[in-house]
């Protein structure tokens, strides 16, 4: 005997399909860096560190970093603002 | 009028074959939700299936009590199971669950759903001998349903937007009851606001579950010693947006509770022994402060049989413990 059921998800993911990851730069020559900080461990220090040496070794512009205020929410949208407007790629990372 | 996408199958069998394959299941077998089984499980909670449970903004999912009736009827739920789910969802998805923080995660933290008032006997939560264990179909399924509709709905699927390294057994299911009958203690539900005859859940998001066992004290004060101990090894630094809200739920047994009601000690004259004990400065590399904000944020839950001297820490992921009323209707006779 068929069965009618139900689907049990909140739809597809990209109903619209227009979302895709952000085209990748061929060099870092002009661009200006994100750091997003998530605060957990030494993930300021690492991202400080890694941010010095690519602003040595490449012809980046300028170097943008947001620290989350909390290391369980999202950035807040002034933090968002600053790196969609100041930087042209980002650098985040994760992980305790 | 329900929402949701119909499909037909050849049979049950077919539809299983399916919801596998789509990723629909935790990895085991689930009920096909046909509408007839949904439309009653609405009907026992008294809610139209548009109604809204809550949302997770940072994924742009709302959550209705359509999808809730979904996922607990794939569960195995039985009709008056459901506003016990409805409850939980509706904790889990408070702000202050920070729900897209404890289901994404790489600590994998699960979600305990600690039920109290009358609902506990009427649908069978266990909380005595084996309740945070398997056996129990309420407790199962209604820990489960939660589960499906962080995965389904909300969209925590290993991998994608649950990020857990290891992740844990817990993740499958996690709900039991107060034994509010054990000794002379003020429910968990009383003290957080709520009339004794109200039912209630209260969702925590659990990063570890330890166990501290202590079958030698024989003081309220040794027991609570050693849980101190127990619960420093790992600490908790605490977390700008959650404030001083962060709890701690200890689960504790009777071999454990006997101590304390023959010594006559309440729940709040534990919450006190403890608070400065547990908030002391860091001492060493297994002896770091817990960073409580109030005596009031330590949860204590009378549960578990005979046997084991033992009571379970619950330590908190970054989320607040969260209670909600269950509210329901009469089932037709």
């Amino acid at each position: 005997m068929t069965i009618v059921a139900l689907d049990p998800t909140s739809g597809p993911i990209d109903p619209t399909g227009d979302r895709r990851l952000a085209p990748r730069p061929v060099s870092l020559s002009g661009q200006r860096l994100g750091l997003v900080v998530n605060g957990l461990g030494y993930s300021e220090r690492f991202l400080d560190a890694l941010g010095s040496e690519l602003l040595a070794i490449t012809d980046l512009d300028g170097v943008v970093k947001v620290v989350k205020s909390s290391v369980s929410v999202p950035p807040d949208p002034g933090d968002w603002s600053r790196l969609t407007e100041g930087a042209t790629v980002a650098i985040t990372g994760f992980g305790g | 009028m329900l929402h949701a996408r119909r499909e037909e199958w050849q049979d049950t069998d077919a539809f299983l074959a399916d919801a596998f394959e789509r990723g629909w299941t935790d990895g085991l077998p689930v009920v096909a939700p046909t509408p007839e089984k949904v439309e009653a499980f609405l009907a026992v909670a008294g809610l139209e299936p548009e109604t809204v449970l809550g949302a997770v903004p940072t994924r742009e999912v709302t959550v209705t009590a359509e999808h809730a009736a979904i996922n607990a009827v794939m569960a195995g739920c039985a009709p008056e199971h459901f506003p016990v789910v409805v409850a939980a969802v509706r904790a889990h998805l408070d702000e202050h669950g920070n729900c897209h923080s404890t289901t994404g995660t790489l600590s994998g933290a699960a979600q305990a759903v600690i039920v109290n008032g009358p609902i506990r006997d009427e649908i069978g939560i266990a909380y005595g001998a084996g309740c945070l264990g398997p056996g129990f179909r309420a407790n199962a399924t209604i820990g489960r349903a939660l589960r499906l509709v962080i995965r389904n709905v909300c969209r925590s699927v290993p991998g994608f937007l649950d990020r857990a390294t290891f992740s844990w057994p817990l993740r499958y299911s996690f709900c039991f009851g107060e034994d509010e009958a054990a000794g002379d203690w003020v429910p968990l539900h009383v003290q957080r606001g709520f009339a004794p005859e109200q039912s209630t859940v209260t969702v925590h998001s659990v990063m570890r579950m330890i166990s501290s066992w202590d079958s030698s004290s024989r003081t309220p004060e040794g027991v609570l010693d050693t849980l101190v101990a127990d619960t420093r090894h790992h600490g908790f630094t605490g977390d700008e947006f959650l404030g001083d809200q962060i709890p701690l739920v200890y689960v504790m047994g009777k071999e454990h509770q006997r101590f304390f009601f023959d010594a006559g000690w309440s729940k709040a004259q534990m919450q006190e022994y403890l608070f400065p004990r547990l908030t002391a400065e860091t001492a060493g590399l297994h002896d770091r402060r817990y960073n409580l904000g109030h005596p009031e944020n330590i949860l204590i839950v009378a549960a578990g049989g005979a046997g084991m001297a033992e009571t379970w820490i619950l330590a908190p992921h970054l989320a607040w413990a969260v209670t909600r009323p269950i509210e329901r209707v009469t089932l037709p006779a």
